[in-house]
């Protein structure tokens, strides 16, 4: 089975812009079948993953976030886009083991929720891509 | 968001409505690090809160840690959905009180 696409946006790289972006991810893991609380953590972490894109990957500068959802077999498949300078792997690893020490908290939570992170390499010469996959529910499967 | 802060026997009382995540933290901090600042404990209401990103859980620990080196404390009241599920993934429901009700401190 191929991948449909369930949901492609694109915001300006601002803290104004979360609360859409949350509302279109919601309304997108509804259509998958996921629990109320699945719902809860994937839209947090997309939130935080878009929270980590402006605060460190445009440092607060303009850009853009594009945001395509992607329904396989048996996963979802989240893809964040940003056109910033390029970053490594080594900016996904894990530093931090005290939760009462400050920074690291949103990565973090990104590795709970979902079942798998990667980088993926840019479509062009700038910029990455974010790409997060979680199981579907059972019996929304195909 | 919105918050309201009132005073509730000897505690700051700050309730939150609606979704705090980075555009509005800020505020959120400001707010509860000059009530701790001030040398008064406090009691965050999540009751009318429906969302909690990092940097506002970010922002409580920052207060938490502030109050007890003052010797004062943050309670949180009132949390369900998806904040009470943010505050049991990060097992920070094991750090700060929690409790359902208000009455609770009466008690």
């Amino acid at each position: 089975m191929s991948m449909k696409r369930i949901l492609h946006v694109e915001h300006s790289a601002c803290t104004s812009q979360l609360c859409q972006i949350r509302d279109k991810v919601r309304e997108a893991c509804h259509s998958l079948a996921y629990s109320e609380s699945d719902i809860n953590l994937i839209t947090l972490v997309i939130d935080e993953a878009c929270t980590n894109i402006i605060r460190y990957a445009y440092n607060g500068n303009p850009g853009r976030i594009v945001l395509e959802i992607y329904k396989d077999e048996n996963e979802a498949i989240f893809q964040l886009q940003d056109f910033a300078k390029c970053i490594d792997n080594s900016c996904l690893e894990l530093r931090k083991t005290n939760l009462l020490e400050p920074g690291g908290l949103g990565l973090q939570l990104i590795y709970k929720v979902m079942d798998f992170v990667q980088l993926l390499p840019p479509k062009g010469s700038v910029g990455n891509i974010l790409e997060l996959k979680k199981h579907l529910p059972k019996g929304s499967q195909e | 968001m919105t918050f309201v802060q009132k005073t509730y026997l000897h505690y700051q009382l700050l309730a939150l409505t609606g979704e705090v995540d980075l555009h509005n933290s800020p505020q959120v901090r400001k707010q509860l690090l000059a009530i701790v600042g001030s040398g008064n404990s406090v009691i965050v209401d999540f009751s009318e809160l429906s969302y909690i990103d990092s940097s506002g859980i970010a922002t409580l620990v920052e207060a938490y840690n502030l109050a007890k080196n003052k010797q004062l404390s943050l309670t949180i009241v009132g949390a369900r959905g998806a904040p009470l599920q943010v505050m049991e993934l990060t097992h920070l429901n094991k750090v700060f009180p929690m409790i359902e009700t208000l009455d609770e401190i009466k008690g």
